[in-house]
């Protein structure tokens, strides 16, 4: 067994840790941006359900451009330079069919990860993103490693 | 070479009005989208004020209280020893303030831990009838001021000499409960009664529904009173005290725990709040279960 600490990853939750973690989270239409730190060698990583805010509710995490915003906010707190981060983005599969466009939502999720971390002028260094299966990835703090698996079940998060 | 040229025309024509025709199309989502926008930026404005209004809220509703339980200690502090008999009344009042102020802070932290993302359920296995009923023994000195009398049925399966078990998060549970509760008592009329049903369906739900003979919500405001810091009833007159997070707080939970929350009300008619709520699947070592090993021996790496 490792020494990582093992952290499962709830949707409309993030997670930034400066100890060794190892994230686990299952994603279906959900997004998930791992953000990653080499020099200070730490990283944090959220998991939102749905693209934008829109005044409804409490303002959490469960959508991408609060959950976005307070995992670069949080990845600054720990000490890292904007400048070092990079990012994995995952996730956004259409796993409930559908062919109104109004409702793909893993697709819109998607894009506002892609649209903010430009904005953040962060580098997306790899990804996995859209199709139509789920997937389960596991995420490693210290070395900013992804393991990635695709699930043939469609999970709602 | 004319009858080209004249081709080219049409061909001209017809390319220009599919493009009018395109552009037309597109002003119109333009239009529509505006429209959400501008929706959308409304409802923020509403949110960033009633934000600004919860500050000045929580001053009320913070210091006040505060400033009656030092007040009500002081006064019991210099009783004579012949007028002890006053003490009782004054630690009621005393006790019905802490309590107030203990659950106002309550749902604030949790909607501070929920809008930072580090909330997470905490699963075990509970005895539904105890839980619900520890709710409502919080609840009976209030009750009892407004002559709020509160019933509790239980409809749930269990063995002769075991009680009903169910996996799910007892103090997010807990908390829901309180808060509907807590509504229904607040928003009743004095000498009525509440009724809280618990029953267990079998999709392996819980299904608890809390309802009061009070004032009512009407159906335009059904989805609004679920929005953070809204409250329908906000002026300063209002005798109902709150600061409008409860119901959010418990959406937000609700959603976490993979349930749904119904109301169905009308003015003057009362309120039914039905919560409901699937078993949790993880066990009580979280998810411990699920990091097997061999799971990601074959996987893609990024």
């Amino acid at each position: 067994m490792d020494l990582n600490q093992q952290h499962f990853l709830y949707p409309s939750t993030l997670f930034v840790s400066n100890t060794p973690s190892v994230v686990t989270t299952i994603l279906g239409s959900c997004v998930a941006v791992c953000l990653y730190d080499p020099v200070l060698k730490i990283g944090g990583i959220n998991h939102y359900m749905l693209p934008l805010w829109n005044g409804e509710g409490l303002a959490s995490p469960k959508y991408g451009n609060i959950a976005i915003e307070k995992l670069v906010e949080k990845m600054y707190q720990q000490g890292s330079k904007k400048a070092n981060l990079v990012a994995k983005v995952f996730g956004g599969g259409e796993v409930i069919e559908t062919t109104i466009k109004q409702f793909n939502i893993g697709e819109r999720n998607i894009k506002i990860a892609l649209e903010m971390l430009e904005m953040y002028k962060i580098p997306i260094i790899a990804q996995s993103v859209g199709g139509k299966l789920g997937r389960k990835i596991q995420y490693s703090t210290s070395s900013g490693e992804v393991k990635h698996k695709f699930i043939d079940k469609s999970v709602q998060p | 070479m004319s009858k080209r040229k004249n081709l080219t025309d049409e061909d001209l024509l017809a390319e220009l009005k599919l493009r009018f025709e395109q552009n037309k199309k597109a002003l119109e989502e333009l239009k529509s989208l505006n429209e959400e926008l501008i929706l959308v930026n409304k409802k923020l404005e509403e949110s960033e004020s009633l934000k600004s209004h919860f500050v000045s809220n929580i001053t009320n509703e913070i210091i006040n209280p505060f400033t009656s339980i030092l007040g009500l200690s002081k006064a019991i502090l210099s009783v004579d020893k012949e007028n002890w008999k006053r003490v009782f009344s004054m630690v009621a009042l005393i006790h019905a303030e802490a309590f107030s102020l203990d659950f106002q802070f309550r749902n604030i932290f949790v909607a501070a831990k929920i809008e930072a993302g580090e909330i997470s359920p905490e699963i075990f296995t509970c005895d539904i009838q105890n839980l619900v009923e520890s709710v409502i023994d919080d609840f009976k000195y209030e009750a009892r001021k407004k002559r709020v009398n509160v019933k509790s049925q239980y409809n749930l399966p269990h063995k002769s000499d075991e009680s009903f078990v169910f996996k799910t998060d007892p103090e997010k549970l807990k908390l829901i409960l309180s808060n509907l509760l807590r509504n229904a008592i607040n928003f009743s009329y004095e000498d009525s009664s509440v009724e809280i049903n618990v029953w267990h369906s079998e999709n392996n739900t819980l299904q608890i529904s809390v309802k009061d003979y009070g004032i009512g919500i009407s159906k335009e405001n059904h989805t609004i009173i679920f929005d953070r810091f809204n409250r329908l009833d906000s002026g300063i007159n209002s005798i109902n005290r709150g600061h409008g997070l409860g119901l959010s707080v418990s959406r937000a939970i609700i959603d976490m725990l993979k349930g749904k929350i119904e109301i169905e009300s009308e003015i003057g008619q009362g309120a039914c709040f039905t919560l409901v709520i699937p078993e949790s699947e993880a066990n009580s070592e979280g998810f411990a279960s699920d990091a097997n090993e061999a799971f990601f021996n074959d996987f893609d790496q990024f």
